[in-house]
């Protein structure tokens, strides 16, 4: 009886102490400390007419080095818990192709979804968006063809290396900046003009490299879960 | 030297791991050990530089407290050579499987990123970052063993995990909200007029069960037995010696620097002290060796936490001295532990086949109960001194707790010894592995240099302390007053 419940008794107390602690908080007025004077400088300093892009690439960038690696950690752990070995294809026998419609959708989706996935990503310094959300519409651009022809997977190796290669490239761009005495991750290349596409420095190319790399991990893993759900 | 190096110590193993999978050949099996190797040559050229005057790196050129900063004092670079150095003697040399042992190095790398990351972070939300990544490495590598067994365990971790990882995340708002700034230097500078009340308190608890579930802290520990029992030995060695240590810096930079206060070091030294009770008498009660070994593991973590509870740079010295002694013992028992696992029946008699492994194992043991001159003593030594010179109550009670216990613990550890060199064995004991040996072996070396060489290392490790406890350098070192002589 007691140990039914006692998720439920748990969430309740949980609940009232968070309801509690937060209800001591001033709401509506946020403390603008770091906020305001990133507000205030991120403009002349980072030169991303998306404020959010300059945050997440350019004053805390090694946090989104940070996840990029928790992502690539993730498929890792994923890959070695269902285990089969890199670049190995497997194909399950018993499913069946997918019907007509599912593979005409496919193939006027997946153009459309590269496209929009790319565009996405490259406009991540200039408007809502950018690499984590580009990449995972990539991602859907390649699984969904898996969908349609699951007998036809696209290669893990090819995967394997847009993912190493992707990664790779973030760290190299911040490591580039130490051939000019600058310190690790800083943007390179002048700010340009704010709002055109060539600008804000080296943080469209950190984008693609996220971009890439969000895509192709998600990719894999999707295909990895398809690949032993045939078993 | 370009401080941008500090960012390597993260940044090297996380490229390395990246670009493992498509090093072609053998030269694919060098990546790992080579990084290390850089990481390990990092830190020892930092340890001279930061003994005077720490380093301070903005990542990205962005100025503190807008940017994140990286800060290396003596006790960082410590750290950084010993997570170089601890990976690559438990570094996963070979696999049956091609494919597996590739993510396994992949993993360990990124393990490694993510505690060197954990040495030298001054931002909370990056500790948080790289605290995660820590985590998410170490599920992989602990269900990396593929035995059932080793995914349920690693099941009831992962929820554990995630669970309190929310927690601290909450915390972190909680802060955020009161100050408006998440780094270390500048809640430093915030935190007696923001944070020194209930709610920065509760943060502060919140943070501490987040952390605290790596680093073994009562209440929140429940999933390293079944873990440290089923993951592979250099898995167990590497959690329990290594990362729990991080996770163990992570808090005590909280505590030193923003909440320095009384109530908060009572809340670690009340869990500490059950997290040694509830240790040893659960590992008194244990009759597989490893999981007495996990028991005996969260004991001694629960005695770093009292020591760390202690104010001033006495206690950071204790607290240093028992968690380095148990970086150096645990991660070789558990790698001994890998052949003699199991119940005590089964290694009865080994001492015969393997007398090497089982003299190893002796010294280990005898250095974990304190017998002197190994480096065990000294750690409780400086401990209950450093509890002694505390007024009576809690303080005096932690002091005969661990005094207490320490005769659980030698019933518990000369059972082990009974039965390595016992006679009346019924099956033949496993020898060793040659990857066992020497990796124990190196760990016995080290140990016995720290005990020959015991006097001269008692100021170095006061040294370190004194510099980690003072928060008003931490925080003119890393935010400068404008002025020169005008308080920020």
């Amino acid at each position: 009886m007691l140990t039914r419940y006692s998720a439920l008794i748990f969430a309740a107390g949980l609940a009232f102490m968070l309801f509690v602690l937060f209800s001591g908080l001033p709401l509506g007025a946020p403390g603008m400390v770091v906020g305001q004077a990133v507000l205030d400088r991120a403009p002349a300093e980072v030169g991303a007419a998306n404020i959010v892009t300059a945050v997440v690439l350019g004053y805390r960038g090694i946090d989104t080095m940070g996840e990029l690696a928790i992502l690539f950690a993730a498929a890792t752990a994923i890959g070695l818990v269902l285990g089969r070995s890199r670049g190995s294809r497997h194909c399950p026998p018993a499913i069946q192709p997918g019907g007509f419609i599912l593979r005409a959708g496919n193939d006027m989706l997946f153009p459309l979804l590269l496209v929009v996935g790319l565009y996405i990503i490259l406009h991540g310094h200039l408007t809502p968006g950018g690499g984590f959300q580009g990449g995972v519409v990539l991602a859907a651009a390649f699984v969904l063809p898996v969908l349609a022809r699951p007998t036809d997977m696209p290669s893990h190796a090819a995967m394997a290396w847009i993912e190493g290669l992707a990664g790779a490239a973030f760290i190299l761009t911040g490591m580039a900046a130490l051939a000019y005495d600058r310190a690790f991750l800083a943007p390179l290349l002048g700010t340009g003009e704010m709002g055109a596409l060539v600008s804000a420095g080296t943080l469209p190319i950190l984008y693609l490299a996220v971009g890439l790399k969000v895509g192709a991990e998600l990719a894999s893993l999707l295909l990895s879960l398809t690949e032993e759900g045939g078993d | 030297m370009n401080h941008s190096v500090l960012a390597l110590v993260p940044a090297l193993p996380l490229l390395a791991s990246f670009l493992l999978p498509l090093v072609p050949g053998a030269a694919r099996r060098l990546v790992g050990p080579l990084t290390l190797l850089a990481v390990a040559f990092i830190g020892l050229n930092l340890w001279p530089l930061v003994q005077t005057e720490p380093m301070v790196l903005a990542v990205g050129d962005f100025a503190p407290p807008l940017g994140i900063t990286f800060y290396a004092d003596s006790v960082s670079a410590l750290f950084v050579i010993a997570v170089a150095l601890v990976t690559l003697v438990l570094w996963p040399w070979s696999g049956s499987d091609a494919g597996n042992l590739d993510r396994k190095q992949s993993l360990t790398l990124i393990l490694a990123g993510a505690c060197g990351g954990l040495a030298v972070s001054g931002d909370l939300f990056n500790v948080y970052v790289f605290y995660e990544l820590a985590a998410v490495a170490s599920f992989g590598l602990a269900a990396g063993a593929r035995t059932a067994a080793a995914q349920i365990a690693t099941f009831r971790y992962v929820v554990i995990g995630s669970l309190c990882s929310l927690l601290a995340l909450l915390g972190i708002t909680l802060i955020y909200v009161q100050t408006g700034t998440v780094n270390l230097a500048h809640l430093a500078q915030l935190a007696p007029l923001k944070l020194h009340n209930p709610l920065g308190l509760a943060a502060f608890f919140m943070i501490l069960l987040g952390l605290g579930v790596k680093a073994e802290l009562f209440l929140v520990n429940t999933w390293a037995p079944d873990v440290y029992a089923t993951a592979e030995a250099r898995v167990s060695g590497l959690l329990a010696g290594l990362v729990s240590k991080l996770a163990l810096l992570a808090v005590v930079r909280l505590l030193v620097l923003i909440f320095p206060l009384p109530e908060a070091r009572d809340a670690l030294l009340l869990l500490g002290m059950l997290g040694i009770l509830s240790g040893e008498f659960a590992a008194f009660r244990a009759r597989d060796v490893k999981r007495m070994l996990a028991w005996s593991s969260i004991a001694q973590l629960g005695a770093a936490f009292v020591a760390f509870a202690i104010p001033g740079p006495a206690g950071l010295a204790a607290g240093l001295a028992v968690a380095l002694h148990h970086l150096l013992v645990k991660p070789a028992l558990f790698l001994l532990a890998d052949r003699w696992g199991g119940s005590l029946a089964q290694i009865t008699g080994a001492a015969r086949n393997s007398p090497v492994s089982a003299g190893l194992f002796v010294l280990f043991i005898l250095s974990m109960l304190g017998v002197p001159p190994l480096p065990g003593f000294w750690a409780k030594y400086l401990l209950l001194s450093g509890l002694a010179a505390q007024p009576e109550g809690l303080w005096w009670l932690a002091g005969a707790i661990i005094l207490l216990t320490t005769v659980v613990e030698a019933v518990y550890l000369f059972r082990v010894i009974g039965a390595l060199y016992g006679r009346d064995h019924t099956v033949t004991p496993k020898t060793q592995s040659a990857t066992a040996v020497i990796g124990s072996g190196v760990f016995a070396a080290v140990l016995l240099a720290v005990a020959f060489s015991a006097p001269l290392l008692a100021l170095p490790l006061n040294r370190m302390a004194v510099q980690m406890a003072d928060s008003a350098a931490y925080i003119a070192r890393v935010l400068p007053p404008v002025l020169p002589g005008v308080a920020p």
